[in-house]
């Protein structure tokens, strides 16, 4: 194991608003208020969310659970600015989000969220360390500062030694760690993972989690959106997604 | 204040720098990854681009050529004659052949009374075939001419040997100054002084040979040197004097031009009766180079306009191609663009992805179309023997269309990657 520290977010880049906005609290990196998604399907609107509410602080490692078909999914987009609710407010890092448009949501992805995907969504034709500096291109940062940085990512996810090979020369659990690098290589608010270990076998998800561990040790706020109890098991609070809305919220360590 | 914007503006600049080479990185990449459909985008491209640049160089080499040739005798030297050297139409021919022949009293008359006029001269031509001992040269131009100004105003020069003098030009005598192909086909390329003092024959008559000529070289593969001048009283015993021949008129400064033709249309109007203009035609043809080069510039105006037309329905159809090459490109990366989305990517760095994928495709198809443009140009220029003018306008302009074309035709895809929904594209295989 690596001794490099990752912290995501540098304390003098944490912004606070000064004041308590909509009954949004300033103190939460997340702050979903009232979240409502809805999707027109031919003439029927299907709630796939309806009226959640929950808050983030930082440096928590949570896990959201539900079944296929619960919302999830949904809730999961939201989460990673990857869509914008219906109706509500969702405050990330103090910013609001809800009602961005396309680019500026890619702003956020850029800053803010780190994803992990269950299937590592690697770029085939690219290196493990081109994989690693994608971000911090969109991001303008300039050659040879996101070498460096992309090196040091990789480094903290123990695969120095492959940075030059391509996703199809590497184990899954090699081209998951790739993807977490990745994630975190921006210093982002969230590290968001979708099904980490859903196309893994059980030896190399212990270890991924166990990487997860670490990462929050470190500081990191950490999101795993799963429906495995085992890996839900994992994290410090769970929130139960079924129908739409928010069956349980518990903190279990 | 100015500190803080050139700083914003640097770091713009380079971010721009980085993604556009990002982007010229991927597009290389996935050009690479499928090379016989790369190959098959970019034919279209390059017969435009080839068409072009081959067309454009060739006119190019061969106004250079014109332009030298006609220079050689300068725009001072205007023809009168039976037939004109450029017939336009039937009506013309039928006309011009009802005509009186031109004769050499015509010539004499212009002469004596034309005084912004400086040389005067004659010439006739035949072809034939020319015999040495056992060689034989073919389809060789019998220039006969009277006086032997006629050379100064053809722009031929003696090279080795004599012209025929005067008197001896008016005796009827067989004799010959030859072009320099003569000593090509007839004796064995021969150092032109062995050639002075032999015999050649023509029509089965002996010919002495005076003299030969400095070489003029070849005008669109026609040799000017398989020439056999011979003096006109010569030309008129060999083949009759009922032929009709050519007037050839100089003056001394290109000024005088006008004046000339004016004074030389008068006398033959006089000779020919038509002076008070009582049927539409003049009874002869007074042509300068005008003719020949207003011609030349029409007929390579009109190969520019059909070479311009094939390149624009080539480029068209390339550009076609291109833009469905390029929305199978962004249907095939589907899940590629989701990717880039999440983790940041904005629409306008999918779109500058994709339309410099689609400009590089089409920039590599014009910069081969420049190459083998330029190829065509040299294998055909060495073929009809003029020379290779390599513009290098042309090739920046091949480039430059052909990158055009790429933005144009990769706008659309480009935009369609740009504008899907990161979840949608996330969940493609």
């Amino acid at each position: 194991m690596s001794d490099t520290t990752l912290t995501l977010t540098p304390p003098e880049s944490v912004v606070t608003p000064s004041t308590e906005v909509n009954g949004h609290s300033p103190k939460m990196l997340i702050s979903m208020r009232n979240i409502w998604k809805t999707y027109q399907m031919g003439t029927e609107s299907v709630h796939a969310l309806h009226g959640v509410t929950f808050d983030i602080p930082r440096g928590e490692y949570i896990a959201i659970i539900g079944p296929s078909g619960s919302g999830k999914s949904t809730l999961m987009n939201l989460i990673g600015c990857l869509d914008t609710p219906s109706q509500g407010e969702y405050w990330l890092n103090g910013k609001n989000v809800s009602d961005m448009d396309d680019d500026e949501l890619a702003r956020i992805r850029n800053q803010e969220v780190g994803f992990v995907f269950q299937t590592f969504n690697l770029l085939a034709r690219a290196t493990a360390l081109h994989n690693v500096e994608l971000p911090l291109i969109y991001g303008g940062v300039g050659a040879s500062q996101r070498h460096e940085m992309a090196k040091k990512a990789l480094h903290a996810v123990d695969l120095t030694e492959r940075m030059t090979h391509r996703p199809n020369e590497l184990s899954g659990g090699q081209r998951q760690r790739v993807a977490i690098a990745r994630a975190l290589v921006n210093h982002p608010s969230i590290l968001l993972a979708d099904e980490p270990t859903g196309a893994l076998d059980s030896h190399t998800s212990m270890e991924i989690m166990d990487l997860f561990e670490r990462l929050h040790s470190e500081g990191n706020t950490i999101i795993v959106v799963t429906h495995e109890h085992d890996i839900a098991a994992r994290a410090h609070r769970v929130i139960s997604i079924r129908d739409g809305l928010i069956e349980k919220d518990e903190r279990i360590r | 204040m100015f500190f803080v914007l050139f700083r914003g503006l640097q770091s713009l600049d380079l971010f721009r720098l980085t993604a556009i080479w990002e982007a010229f990185r991927v597009a290389t990449a996935s050009l690479r990854a499928n090379k016989l459909r790369t190959a098959l985008t970019l034919v279209g491209i390059i017969v435009g681009v080839t068409a072009v640049i081959a067309v454009v160089t060739i006119i190019k080499g061969l106004d250079q050529t014109v332009a030298q040739t006609f220079s050689s005798q300068g725009s001072t030297v205007f023809t009168i004659s039976k037939n004109p050297q450029i017939i336009k139409s039937r009506e013309e021919f039928i006309r011009s052949n009802r005509r009186k022949d031109v004769t050499h009293d015509d010539a004499e008359a212009i002469a004596r009374l034309c005084t912004a006029c400086w040389r005067v001269g004659v010439a006739a031509n035949a072809i034939e075939t020319v015999k040495y001992a056992d060689q034989k040269a073919e389809n060789v131009r019998i220039r006969g001419i009277d006086p032997i100004t006629m050379f100064d105003i053809d722009g031929v020069s003696i090279n080795v040997g004599r012209i025929w003098t005067e008197s001896e030009g008016t005796s009827g005598r067989e004799i010959c100054v030859i072009g320099t192909d003569m000593l090509k086909n007839l004796f064995n390329d021969a150092p032109p002084d062995r050639a002075v003092g032999q015999e050649i024959r023509i029509d089965g008559r002996p010919y002495l040979i005076l003299g030969v000529l400095e070489p003029l070289g070849s005008i669109f593969g026609f040799s000017r040197d398989n020439v056999v001048y011979i003096p006109y009283s010569t030309y008129q015993k060999a083949y009759g004097g009922r032929r009709s021949l050519v007037v050839f008129i100089q003056v001394n400064t290109a000024e005088q031009l006008e004046a000339a033709e004016d004074q030389v249309r008068t006398v033959m109007r006089n000779r020919r009766g038509h002076l008070n203009g009582d049927t539409d035609d003049e009874g002869f043809a007074l042509e300068t180079q005008d003719v020949f080069l207003n011609l030349y510039g029409s007929a390579t105006s009109n190969i520019y306009i059909v070479t311009i037309g094939v390149a624009a329905i080539s480029l068209v159809v390339g550009g076609i191609v291109v833009m469905n090459i390029m929305l199978v490109s962004v249907t095939e990366r589907t899940k590629e663009i989701g990717i880039r989305k999440a983790i940041g990517a904005r629409r306008k760095d999918i779109l500058t992805q994709f339309l410099i994928e689609a400009v590089t495709v089409t920039a590599i198809g014009g910069a081969i179309g420049v190459g083998t443009g330029f190829g065509l140009a040299y294998i055909i220029s060495a073929l009809i023997g003029f020379p290779l003018l390599v513009s290098v306008a042309s090739a920046v302009l091949g480039v430059g269309v052909s990158s055009v074309v790429g933005i144009v035709s990769g706008l659309w895809p480009a935009w369609r990657a740009a504008k899907l929904d990161p979840i949608e594209a996330l969940r493609a295989e």
